[in-house]
């Protein structure tokens, strides 16, 4: 019987991928778990899947010290991500509509444009020189998403949602009457509205996850996103641990205590974990469609 | 089709000479700007105000902006918003910009970017960064403004340390601090605590350093012997018969020969004896095994109490104390040296801070005055290290310091000085009296204010360090077996070029000492 070939297979499929999945969910009851621990138990002990002497020490000492900043650090986070999301979205299905307009002359020109810039790059210093020189991005908040409007990849998995699109729909508005801004409204997105939400949450996981942009072109304290402040604390925890400050002054500076390291990580994580389930449906679903139908 | 390509490679040609040109013209730029800038500003000022008795001038009110690592303190911001604001203002005429990267972007990363692009501002440099930045033109030079706007800190800092600092003669960054820093690394910093607890009182020879391991190891089993995974200084007097002294990786002089003469390390039999002792720590199981692939923890475990030496300087063990008794609350550490004897102690001038000022300034004198500030006096010492007195810290009738605030100010490694720096109430006077007289027998070392410039050999350089990470790091921190790997090694060390670059080396030095002024 093919079925019970198929039940087993698929228990054993079950079976491998519960394993997995609970691999990669270990590093994350530690980080919890630690975040939950006393210091000097884990400085004694190390870590555990079960906090060792359960505490809130560690979230109340955070809340207590730095309540301002993660405030101040998550409302960033907050605006960047939904700021950014909304312009890049924008800009790259514009992009995307040009070079799938099947009257533009030109398209292949554009399309080319935006493929060299992901073979080449000028480089970082020249980057720098533009952003903050001639743009003026440093230390605003516009300088956080500006630089990563369009993703040039996610720019094409869009534009392959439109060629999906029937040209007949854009004759037909066309013999309507509608100009391009109102194909590319009304018609054009409707229907490429997977893509577009794959692409929003593509966009969205880079702003949350971005600490690049900030450590370029931030120095401003009150523009620190979440995960800037939770790359800066393990940067420098790093570098006093590598002995690398010996270099400079021989200094052994006491590293942050451990516990806050991890419930910095939480808070990091937190929304991220809170909102994935409901949205990773879209994901798997936006790449599948425009696998099949491109 | 051929209308497109020709089209497409035209646009190619036009996005790479652009974006050659943007930064050939940048590099340029900096060079450029750099040498003849300050010297012309310098005499502008000498000679237009000579205000009383220097030539400083600070008429002119100027933004100063300078660059930390590590972050600023809820305290810092404080003062740095009211009484640093004012009494900078009043000193020299400034306004201060205080800005704050992580330790990732310390001598690379984003400070690069910063100095490529020709932003004004000054921070903390090394050596090594130093005569990397200054051979590509992006430090100011310092050299006119010392003797007028730091005169304080030139007489509150050695000598030495400003040498240091020199690259061709010229200033290019100004040392801040001056503490006991001879024999940094040369001795054992041993966990004095355990080692009573097993009933012995010092540690004076390798032998006496592995019975205290073995008895602590009997004790707690759990514990690792050697926090680190290099102790090339500290056991120097065990193997070796010479007072050796390092310059890089490569390359030792033996400070008690008076020569000239360079060792190519890793081919001295010194290096092999070196490399035998560790192997037998590492099997022995006093360097733990997880060393060869997590250093960092090894600090990590040392940091938390659960390690029983690391390499000591002088200032180490009331440095590193204050997060050790945060796990082990009865901890103390001291500083041993093993099979010293009378051989002096070797001070490379290099150990204090020193910081830069990028080449695009337009007031590096005005950088150099608030160096000044930070070690003008006892007054502004305090104030800068320790904050407001009777608010952030108290002193007592000792002249002990107690803090009140656990804030950070101005970094106190960096501050460090003997002349003002004060002892907190737990530091024993053993330890002060100790500390006061370190230095006593120390020798400055012949290499000393020496900066190889390496342009010649930027390839070999490059390839060796390679070579070195690979295969010289797992033999000298013994993790593998001297005799069975190290002559692979140094064929692949030949091949990277070491003959040349240690002839390069030499030429370089040789010359330098035989233009130097014999003392």
């Amino acid at each position: 019987m093919p079925y019970k070939e198929n039940r087993a297979l698929l228990v054993s499929f079950y079976v491998a991928i519960g394993l997995f999945s609970l691999i990669c969910l270990v590093p994350f009851v530690l980080a919890v778990s630690g975040s939950l621990s006393t210091e000097a138990k884990i400085a004694a002990d190390g870590y555990s899947l079960l906090p060792r002497g359960f505490t809130l020490d560690t979230y109340r000492f955070m809340f207590s010290s730095k309540t301002e900043q993660i405030v101040r650090g998550y409302a960033n986070s907050v605006m960047v991500t939904v700021l950014g999301t909304a312009c890049s979205v924008l800009v790259t299905t514009a992009y995307a509509y040009v070079i799938t307009a099947k009257g533009f002359r030109y398209r292949n020109f554009f399309a080319f444009l935006a493929y060299f810039t992901m073979l080449f790059s000028g480089g970082t210093l020249p980057w720098y020189i533009l952003s903050t020189k001639y743009y003026h991005l440093d230390d605003t908040l516009a300088g956080l998403f500006i630089p990563y409007l369009l993703n040039v990849f996610l720019m094409y998995l869009q534009a392959n949602y439109f060629r999906s699109i029937p040209h007949e729909v854009v004759e037909s508005a066309q013999m309507d009457g509608a100009g391009h801004i109102k194909i590319f409204f009304r018609i054009m997105l409707p229907l490429g509205q997977v893509g577009l939400v794959t692409i929003s949450l593509f966009y969205a996981l880079q702003f949350w996850n971005d600490f690049y942009l900030p450590l370029m072109l931030v120095t401003d304290e009150k523009l620190f996103t979440i995960q800037y402040m939770m790359y800066y604390m393990m940067a420098n925890i790093q570098f006093l641990a590598s002995g690398n400050a010996a270099r400079i002054g021989g200094a052994i500076v006491a590293p942050p205590l451990e516990t806050a390291k991890l419930a910095m990580t939480c808070l990091t994580v937190l929304p991220i974990a809170v909102l994935y389930p409901f949205l990773q449906r879209y994901f798997v679903r936006g790449i599948i469609v425009g696998s099949v139908k491109g | 089709m051929i209308r497109r390509l020709t089209l497409f490679s035209l646009l190619a040609a036009l996005l790479l000479v652009t974006a050659c040109s943007s930064q050939s013209n940048e590099g340029g730029n900096a060079g450029s700007n750099a040498a003849p800038a300050p010297s012309s500003e310098a005499s502008g000022n000498a000679s237009e105000t000579p205000a009383g008795t220097s030539g400083a001038d600070f008429s002119e009110p100027v933004t100063l902006k300078l660059l930390f690592y590590t972050g600023q303190s809820q305290r810092l911001a404080e003062i740095a918003g009211k009484e640093l604001k004012e009494l900078v203002k009043k000193e020299i005429n400034a306004q201060l910009d205080l800005t704050y990267l992580p330790w990732s972007e310390y001598g690379g990363g984003k400070t690069d970017l910063m100095l490529s692009s020709g932003e004004e501002f000054a921070a903390y440099t090394d050596i090594n960064y130093l005569s990397k930045s200054v051979s590509k033109g992006l430090y100011a030079d310092l050299t006119p403004y010392v003797d007028d706007y730091a005169p304080d800190l030139k007489s509150n800092v050695a000598a030495a340390s400003f040498d240091a600092f020199k690259m061709n003669g010229k200033q290019y960054a100004i040392p801040v601090g001056n503490r006991a820093s001879s024999a940094a690394f040369y001795s054992v910093m041993v966990r004095q605590d355990l080692l009573e607890e097993v009933g012995m009182s010092s540690v004076g020879s390798l032998a006496e350093l592995e019975e205290y391991y073995d008895k602590v190891h009997a004790k707690h089993p759990d514990m690792i012997g050697f926090a680190s995974a290099d102790a090339t200084y500290m056991l120097m007097y065990e193997y070796t018969d010479m007072n050796l002294n390092w310059i890089n990786n490569f390359i030792a002089v033996n400070e008690a020969a008076e020569d000239d003469k360079l060792i190519s390390w890793y081919e001295s039999p010194e290096f092999k004896a070196y490399a035998s002792l560790m192997n037998g720590w590492y099997k022995k199981g006093i360097i733990p095994k997880y060393a060869a692939t997590n250093q960092p923890q090894l600090l990590s475990d040392w940091n938390v109490g659960k390690a029983m030496f690391y390499p000591g300087t002088a200032t180490r063990p009331i440095e590193g104390i204050a997060s050790i008794t945060q796990a082990v609350p009865t901890a103390k550490l001291q500083n041993y040296f093993l099979n010293k004897n009378d051989r002096p102690k070797i001070s490379r001038g290099t150990y204090n801070t020193a910081y830069f000022v990028s080449a695009n300034a337009k007031h590096p004198e005005r950088y150099v005055a608030f160096f000044n500030l930070l070690q003008k006096n006892q007054e502004l010492y305090d104030f800068f290290t320790y904050g407001i007195k009777d608010k952030d810290y108290t002193i007592d009738e000792k002249g002990r310091i107690a803090n009140l605030t656990s804030d950070l100010f101005f970094d106190d490694w960096m501050m460090m000085n003997d002349k003002f720096m004060r002892f907190e109430t737990n530091v024993s006077d053993d330890f002060i009296e100790e500390y006061k007289h370190w230095d006593d027998d120390a020798i400055l070392s012949k290499t000393a204010g020496f900066n190889f410039d390496n342009t010649k050999v930027k390839n070999e350089e490059a390839k060796l360090n390679g070579v070195y990470t690979e295969f010289v790091a797992p033999i000298s921190s013994g993790f593998v077996d001297y005799d069975t790997y190290f002559p692979k090694t140094l064929e692949k060390l030949k091949a990277a070029g070491l003959d040349a670059y240690i002839a390069e080396y030499q030429r370089q030095f040789s010359e330098w000492s035989a233009g130097r002024p014999q003392s």
